[in-house]
């Protein structure tokens, strides 16, 4: 008779481990999980998908297999300080030197061998000392303004906080800024002019009340993919989904429209919307009287938009884009998510300004099943920006060249301010070039791989006098440091993070940080009091409480009353409420909301016959960014571990591409090699290439033109040309599959 | 209020609950813990595994998971004739069971084995139908290890890919003994159009679905968790 294995044959190492209740360190989803980990602190054996108000248990790939990044071996652990006989600075590895040489090894991080030769470890007190010396020296010798500092959308609410308090105070500039000016800024730019709040309206769970969704240049189950199972939760219970894409994304296999637009034509398509909505009424009048100022002017340039002449010019069928147009209108519940397809553009604040007119005009704000939902990328890019990580805002978007806010910030931290606006990531690499910013200091951010035109801020980058870096590894931008601070991960911090619903949320220390890494928090206080600026703090929750003192929408709310579920902001009696997951329901911060029209513009950047292509870059499910956590991920580097190029089967064809051959792309700036992916999902005469591969570097390409308003680079659009490699075109075989 | 309230019995005590609430449901607000294998709180329930089976006096016992209270039920959670039943059940899933649930061996939380240990099963009385048809694993996924044989067909991971995630990706295939969880037409996991979220994993009860990653680790709680 068979017997039942009841006590396990005990072959297995037992190991003891505790749980630890925190957050998915990737997206702005920002899904709660359960890390499990050993007792030693120094090993997470798996992830659990926890209750959390944005996930439900739910988890992706990331979240649930990409925790290993924090244990691999190439963490930083002592600080380093470049050697003398490696002056006068220079890249350092093949790939970073841009010759064209490539990597001495095949594969997609850093080779430590090629960089840590040039480095030696010094003790915290030398290397914090150092730091604080050389950047005391040049703003004493140059002025506030010959200094800067890139924080962190992926550090903690806390970190931001004081990033930016230590540029601003102690480096006696506003030149602070992070990624979000990558990402949102034109929507937030729109956003505040529009309705005067950068955050979501509706979070996104919301959409289970709406009947109509407009998901306008977003890729959520590549990129919000555990947000993407809620969407699609309401499309099988009857939500009717638009998808607006140049790329077709999987959200719309499950959509009722899909429109795929040329690239650059957005505001056209809008535009061509509204005109049909206030042609046939399906507009609500009450709503535009009562909530709104502008209408008159955007009904004058919305009358230039016909739908046959738009749709002909969007690429579209005019039929689609009048159903498009009826589903959102008529009184139908409609919430309005978008991406980076609409923020990454020279016209991304038209793009975002379109979209709150759509919302307005058809009363689609301030209840369920309604809103405006800009995607935010990053796990605290809101919270980033909430905290004042933003060249022209002190914490809770405070004008720093508002004299009232400047005194109250004067007081509040207890030194004097620069009322000078600063200036916005891509200005800074601009200002390096120059000579007018010498000094630079980078948490957790790698300019190198993620800014617009690589060669450029190559040469940014070696043109500074002094560059330290803050990091978890040597990131591609730590090769053109002086010193580089070993950090923390986000399994090893305590802070609080603000996901894309506006819920502020714990993350707690799941492992002890490695060698003699340092708190990011407490390693930007040493800065700060070594340049003569006092920073000294308790405790991470007293942090908060400072950042909360100085905002309305923090304010009520501490690490205690956050607890193991966060809260949605604002939220006034934390006691009795969770927060509130739809705002402006009887008015918008700016009293009525300002309907901003907008005209097509031509892009910046033309497609010719040497540059016939267009190109979008963008993210894959597996991977994050510039690559420095993800390609250091065991499973997620398994799973997707080459950089490819997406080209359409009819210019493929054309051009002799073959799928998985190499293939060149260039573009004016600059050119990479890697290898096609032949498929039908994007557009003829486009290609996409993914960000995240530093060997295939989609930025060596892009065009670092800037949206006016947002100062965002238009990474979804410049012109390139493809060509196969001369005896590399031997197909998926000969490519290993 | 009444008109959509019920009022019932579970193991002679009373309850009253919304109309359309499940037995399982409300023996849950109950404390009765109605043991189950194929149903999670956090999904449909299906009806499949009928371990949940009450005695609510009709011809036949009633999978609790899947039935909606009604008025003036009486309903019985633990009588000899249930206990026979889930016993008989229990056995027979147990009996082409692998020797090494990787569940079991990893993360210590094989549903199927916790129930044989709390219904005092130690031997199968039963042919081991996979005496000379194993099922097969399947390691092709980087993330997830599939072993068919531990699976007993609980549609808990089709209804967490189908359902929670809308990835679309697991199915069943086959007919009688034959018959399996799928990944799209059949594919290996790592070959089909699997998106690796895990979902599927983390709703196993058995040592069908596992995490790779636990490698030769088995976990045990730490101070009492
Ligand atoms: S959806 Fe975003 S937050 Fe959630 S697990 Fe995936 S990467 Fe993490």
């Amino acid at each position: 008779m068979k017997q039942v294995p009841n006590a396990m044959v005990e072959q297995r190492t037992t190991v003891g481990f505790k749980g630890v209740d925190s957050l998915c360190p990737y997206c702005g989803v920002g899904c709660a999980l359960t890390f499990r980990v050993d007792a030693s602190g120094e090993r997470i054996l798996d992830v659990q998908g926890r209750d959390g108000a944005a996930n439900a248990g739910r988890l992706c790939v990331k979240g649930r297999y990409g925790y290993d990044y924090a244990m691999h071996p190439q963490r930083l652990r002592k600080p380093l300080i470049r050697r003398e006989s490696s002056y006068p600075k220079q890249p350092l590895s093949g790939d970073v030197k841009g010759n064209g040489g490539g990597p001495r090894k095949p594969g997609g991080i850093v080779d430590y061998d090629e960089i840590l030769p040039h480095f030696r470890e010094a003790s915290w007190d030398e290397a914090l000392d150092l730091v604080a010396n050389r950047l005391a020296g040049l703003r004493d010798r140059h002025g506030g303004d010959s200094l800067a500092g890139f924080g962190s959308a992926k550090g903690s609410n806390e970190e931001a906080y004081l990033f930016q308090k230590l540029v601003r105070a102690a480096f006696r500039t506003n030149n602070v800024d992070h990624c979000t000016r990558l990402c949102h800024a034109s929507s937030v730019a729109a956003l505040l002019e529009g309705i005067g709040s950068g955050a979501v309206t509706n979070v996104v769970r919301d959409i289970e009340n709406a009947d109509t969704a407009m998901l306008a240049g977003c890729n959520p189950t590549d990129n919000h993919p555990v947000a993407a199972t809620f969407i699609k939760d309401a499309a099988v219970n009857g939500t009717k989904l638009v998808v607006v894409n140049t790329r077709r994304p999987r959200i719309a296999d499950h959509a009722e429209i899909y429109l795929q637009i040329h690239p650059g034509t957005d505001v056209a398509l809008f535009n061509g919307m509204m005109h049909v909505l206030i042609r046939e009424n399906l507009i609500d009048r009450e709503f535009i009287d009562t909530r709104t100022e502008g209408f008159s002017e955007l009904r004058k340039v919305v009358e230039e938009y016909d739908p046959d002449t738009t749709a002909a010019l969007c690429g579209v069928d005019p039929d689609d884009l009048v159903r498009a147009a009826r589903l959102l209108g008529g009184g139908r519940r409609a919430m309005i998510f978008w991406g980076m397809g609409i923020s990454q553009h020279t016209h991304g604040t038209d793009n975002s300004r379109c979209l709150i007119s759509l919302a307005m005009i058809t009363g689609n704000v301030g209840k369920p099943g309604t809103g405006l939902h800009p995607l935010r990328g990053q796990n605290n890019v809101q919270g980033a920006s909430d905290a004042g990580l933003i060249p022209m805002v002190y914490p809770d978007y405070q004008a720093v060249d508002d004299p009232g806010v400047q005194a109250y910030f004067e007081d509040y931290w207890g030194t004097s301010l620069s009322p000078k606006p600063g200036l916005t990531v891509t200005e800074i690499m601009g200002a390096a070039l120059e000579g007018q910013v010498r000094g630079m200091y980078v948490q957790g951010e790698n300019p190198f791989v993620s800014d617009p035109d690589t060669n450029k801020v190559r040469k940014a980058l070696m043109a500074l006098e002094f560059l330290v870096v803050q990091d978890l590894f040597l990131t591609e931008t730590a090769e053109f440091a002086d010193v580089i601070l070993p950090g923390s991960s986000f399994m090893e911090k305590l802070g609080t993070y603000t996901n894309t619903d506006r819920r502020v949320q714990i993350g707690r220390p799941a492992m002890s940080l490695p060698g003699e890494a340092r708190q990011d928090w407490e390693i930007i206080c040493e800065i700060g009091t070594r340049m003569g600026y006092e920073m000294r703090y308790e405790s991470v929750s007293a942090v908060f409480d400072e950042f909360a003192g100085c905002t309305e929408n923090y304010k009520t709310l501490s690490h205690e009353n956050l607890g193991r579920y966060g809260k949605w902001y604002p939220c006034l009696d934390p006691a009795t409420s969770d927060g509130e997951p739809i705002v402006f329901g009887d008015t918008f911060p700016r009293g009525k909301a300002l309907l901003v029209p907008a005209r097509l513009r031509q892009p910046e950047e033309h497609v010719d016959s040497d540059y016939p292509l267009i190109l979008n870059t963008g993210r894959v499910l597996e991977h994050w960014h510039t690559g420095s956590m993800t390609r250091r991920s065991a499973a997620l580097d398994r799973i997707s571990p080459d950089a490819f190029v997406e080209i359409n089967p009819e210019d493929a064809a054309r051009l002799h591409v073959v799928d998985g051959a190499m293939v060149e792309v260039a573009s004016r700036r600059g050119s990479i090699r890697l290898k096609a992916k032949v498929v039908p999902r994007v557009a003829e005469g486009t290609v996409f290439v993914p960000m995240h591969f530093r060997e295939a570097c989609a930025n060596v390409l892009t065009s670092p033109a800037l949206d006016p308003q947002g100062k965002i680079p238009t990474f979804k659009y410049c012109a390139v040309r493809v060509r196969p490699l001369e005896g590399a075109s031997h197909g998926k075989e000969a490519m290993g599959g | 209020m009444s008109k959509d309230m019920v009022k019932l019995s579970i193991d002679g005590r009373d309850i009253e609950v919304p109309e359309g609430t499940t037995i399982w449901d409300a023996a849950r607000e109950l404390d009765i813990d109605i043991p189950v294998l194929c149903h999670s709180t956090r999904m449909r329930p299906v009806g499949v595994c009928r371990l949940c089976v009450v005695d609510v006096g009709a011809r036949n016992l009633q999978a609790s998971c899947v039935r909606p209270c009604e008025d003036g039920m009486k309903v019985e959670t633990d009588t000899p004739k249930v206990e026979r039943h889930r016993r008989m059940l229990l056995e027979m899933l147990l009996s082409d069971y692998p020797e090494d649930s990787a569940r079991e061996a990893s993360t210590g939380d094989d549903e199927l084995l916790e129930l044989a240990v709390r219904y005092g099963i130690e031997s199968v009385r039963l042919p081991d139908g996979a005496a000379d048809r194993p099922r097969g694993v399947d390691l092709s996924s980087p993330v997830i290890a599939v072993d068919h044989q531990a699976c007993i067909l609980c549609d808990r991971c089709v209804r967490g890919c189908d359902e929670l995630q809308h990835n679309d990706v697991i199915t069943r295939t086959g007919k009688g003994y034959d018959t399996r969880i799928a990944f799209d037409l059949d594919a290996p996991m790592g070959e089909s159009t699997c998106v690796a979220c895990g979902e599927c994993m983390a709703v196993c009860p058995t040592g069908a679905l596992t995490n790779q990653a636990l490698g030769n680790v088995k976990l045990k709680p730490l101070n009492g968790e």
